[in-house]
């Protein structure tokens, strides 16, 4: 690891400030997760309900170690082509018709077919060379001289086959391209994955990250993501809005309101220019936070009610 | 970066902590004991909240698995760390007794540190971490206890008995005991060999929740794969829920496991050229075959009538793991009428869903042929396809009203599969009022389930039946 990394990584708390500066509040856990990741160099797989602030995670860490920020995000279907490297086949074919004339004033002097193959072969791997790989996340984060923040997002979107092929990646920090060898990073990258679990992932590919949990933050941590992300927001509002949301999250609903929603709730009553939360209020921009029709109905029901929960809480 | 201990201890403790852990079930492997020294040695010892969630990370993978995990850090650590800051309420003789027996001596001490100490190392000494059984508490007891030196103790008793026996105003007249209560030493010495088996046996106990809990565990589960679901009791139902979503999840590994296919690798000649003209038939750009990714889908249909009851809230579970992990699970529960019962398991956890299932359609008499009528009847036949593998749970006893095996038929021909799982052994299939002779030939597969290691062998059975067919 280079000095300028160990140096902002060197205790916890000095981590906890950094992210704060850059508009991220992280739990202990999370500043912990970071801390022995960065020095073990370990890459950490990081799990919890959408919305938590998993992917930004990876960005502020980015920022955090003033590194570039590569994002793999993954889909169905998704391979090594689409995430390591690919042939660059239009310039391949490109170059080959240009270079037709050239080849002929190469093999200008030659008599024998064996001679014209074996002039031939001293050119073989021409195009088949770095200049005609075209790098994709994966070995881009490789090449970075620097190091880099490398974000593999939504893991569990992509099929078994490409997790396998991840753990070279995760264990080695180092991809091999059949044509080209072994490329080893040049630095190792700091490694997120994200995971929203609609599947469970393998054993082998969780054996090799360090695993961290983000669950919905407590009340305290959430006020104090508000406090940083939506600074013009009043103390009573942004009290009554997170009890509002933490009461949100008891109910059985089937999608809970997670912290970006509860971000974009707060904007949007920036907007309306609210200064206490009241029933109707609440009504109007439910559909800010629920995203389901049965959710909003369920709620809607019991709006009057949980706003006079919060308020009581705020008083408390 | 912890400087103090020896390498070979902070090994040895680890490991030790490992094994706790992995007996909580949760699975650790070696790289991730690796993984956990290496945290260790950053970290050290002495910051235990950072320790125990950088320990987390290394070890424990889900949210269960850190819950277990954090549960056995403090189970632990407690452990460890009674031996220095025990603050001991026992009731200690007031005044210092002479002895000069080490283990006496250490026993009459005000502070008990360096006893429990010695106890620690005499634990050690015996292997206590391979304690695996709650019959073994006598035995490590008295091994620890003979290795702090009880014989030693034994000794002293005799001998303090023997001088109060001899002479009981000696001792006074002598002066050769200071405090002055020479009746007393040998009660003393007594009352404190009784504190030591006490403190032993605790010490025992705690670590045989510790080691043992592994062995007992598959030992109680091992039994309840083996028993009839019917038998069950109902404190097992939580153990039992726990291996059915085990069971469970692999089937769902199974699902999500597609066989080995390339998506691309072959080329689409005839795309290619026809995408190419423009290029003066130069292929500049290629296009490949691709192979649809088929998502399997599962529809369940299970019998909750009273013949099956017993085994019913087994089988909802078992249904209820599934919804858990595969997508694209519907399943039904049906007696006399049929419903489905999708919603009830996503919306609530599993007892809520099965007690409001058993409440809407349990316990009625079956009528399978009804009950398939209602299946085509709300149009789920429409549902299935190509893809669809249908499990239905039930025995097959229809009250002698008509089985409807043409509707199973139609279910046959429009999904992929059908599996059968039947509660009732093979030699009732067919008695009575057992319809199952005609419904069998329409299912790809029929097995006797009625306890887990049953369930088991049919998930395996199945995965073999999958990789064959496709």
């Amino acid at each position: 690891m280079l000095e300028q990394h160990t140096a902002k990584l060197a205790d916890i708390d000095a981590i906890t400030n950094g992210f704060a500066e850059l508009g991220y509040i992280c739990s202990k856990s999370i500043a912990t997760a970071i801390f022995i990741a960065g020095n073990l160099e370990k890459p950490i797989l990081v799990e919890g309900p959408a919305g938590v602030g998993k992917t930004e995670l990876a960005n502020t860490m980015a920022a955090f170690m003033d590194l570039p920020m590569i994002r793999l995000q993954c889909y169905e279907g998704l391979d090594e082509a689409k995430a390591l490297y690919e042939w660059r086949y239009a310039k391949q074919l490109l170059y080959t018709q240009i270079l037709r004339d050239k080849i002929g004033e190469v093999l200008g002097g030659v008599e024998t077919l064996a001679q014209s193959m074996d002039k031939l072969h001293q050119h073989s791997d021409l195009f088949f060379s770095e200049q005609f790989v075209a790098p994709r996340p994966i070995l881009q984060a490789m090449r970075e001289e620097g190091g880099s923040v490398l974000l593999i997002d939504e893991i569990d979107k992509a099929d078994h086959e490409f997790e396998a092929f991840l753990l070279e990646v995760l264990s080695e920090f180092q991809v091999s391209i059949p044509e080209l060898g072994t490329i080893k990073a040049k630095q190792k990258p700091f490694v997120f994955l994200t995971s929203n679990n609609t599947r469970e992932l393998s054993d082998a590919l969780k054996r090799r990250c360090l695993h961290l949990y983000v669950p919905f933050p407590e009340a305290k941590l959430e006020q104090q993501i508000l406090r940083a992300r939506v600074p013009d927001l009043t103390d009573a509002l942004m009290q009554q809005l997170v009890a509002f949301v933490q009461g949100l999250r008891e109910l059985d609903l089937k999608k809970h309101p997670s912290v970006s929603e509860t971000l974009d709730w707060a904007k949007a009553l920036m907007l309306l220019n609210a200064s206490e939360l009241d029933g109707d209020l609440v009504r109007q921009t439910l559909n800010v936070i629920l995203k389901f029709e049965e959710d909003i109905t369920v709620v809607d029901r019991q709006a009057l009610e949980l706003v006079r929960m919060s308020e009581k809480a705020v008083r408390h | 970066m912890d400087g103090g201990a020896p390498a070979g201890e902070i090994d040895k403790t680890i490991v030790n902590f490992i094994r706790v852990v992995r007996g909580a079930d949760v699975r650790v492997s070696v790289a991730e004991t690796l993984d956990a020294v290496a945290v260790v040695n950053f970290v050290g010892w002495e910051d235990r909240d950072t320790l125990k969630q950088g320990l987390g990370l290394a070890v424990a993978k889900t949210p269960e698995e850190k819950n277990r995990f954090n549960a056995c850090f403090d189970a632990f650590f407690a452990a460890v760390a009674d031996n220095d800051d025990r603050e001991d309420d026992d009731d200690r003789p007031d005044g210092p007794v002479e002895t000069d027996d080490k283990l006496a001596q250490m026993l009459l001490d005000v502070d008990q540190s360096e006893l429990m100490v010695a106890m620690e190392e005499a634990a050690t000494e015996v292997g206590i971490e391979n304690i695996k059984f709650f019959t073994q508490r006598g035995l490590y007891t008295q091994r620890i206890m003979r290795q702090m030196g009880l014989e030693g103790l034994d000794a002293a008793i005799r001998e303090a008995q023997a001088g109060e026996g001899s002479g009981q105003g000696q001792a006074q007249g002598e002066g050769g005991d200071p405090c002055g209560q020479g009746g007393g030493e040998a009660a003393t010495l007594e009352a404190a060999r009784a504190r030591l088996f006490e403190a032993t046996r605790d010490l025992v106990e705690k670590r045989l929740s510790l080691y043992g809990s592994e062995t007992s565990r598959d030992l109680r589960e091992g039994r309840l794969r083996r028993s009839r679901l019917g038998n069950l009791d109902r404190r097992d139902q939580e153990e039992m829920r726990r291996l059915v979503a085990k069971i469970a999840k692999r089937l769902a590994a199974l699902h999500s496991r597609k066989p080995k296919r390339r998506n691309r690798g072959t080329l689409n000649l005839r795309r290619t050229m026809r995408r190419n003209y423009s290029n003066d038939g130069i292929m500049f750009e290629l296009e490949w075959k691709r192979k649809k990714i088929a998502k399997p889908k599962v529809m369940a249909i299970c019998d909750v009538s009273g013949s099956v009851a017993t085994v019913a809230r087994f089988l909802l579970q078992f249904l209820y793991a599934l919804h858990d992990i595969l997508n694209d699970v519907r399943s039904f529960a049906f007696s006399g009428k049929l419903i489905e019962t999708s919603d009830f398991f996503k919306r609530h956890d599993v007892d809520t869903a099965v007690d409001h299932i058993m409440n809407a359609v349990g316990y009625m008499p079956t009528d399978y042929g009804h009950s398939f009528e209602n299946f085509r009847e709300q149009g789920f036949l429409d549902d299935l396809d190509k893809r669809t593998t249908v499990v239905i749970l039930g025995d097959g006893r229809t009250n002698n009203t008509e089985p409807r095996a043409d509707i199973l038929k139609e279910i046959h021909e429009r999904s992929k599969r059908i599996l059968w799982l039947n509660p009732e052994p093979p030699p009732l299939w067919g008695t009575g009022d057992s319809e199952i002779l005609r419904y069998r030939p329409y299912c790809h597969m029929h097995r006797e389930v009625n306890t887990l290691a049953h369930l088991e062998r049919f998930v395996n059975e199945l995965v073999h039946v999958v990789k064959a067919s496709s």
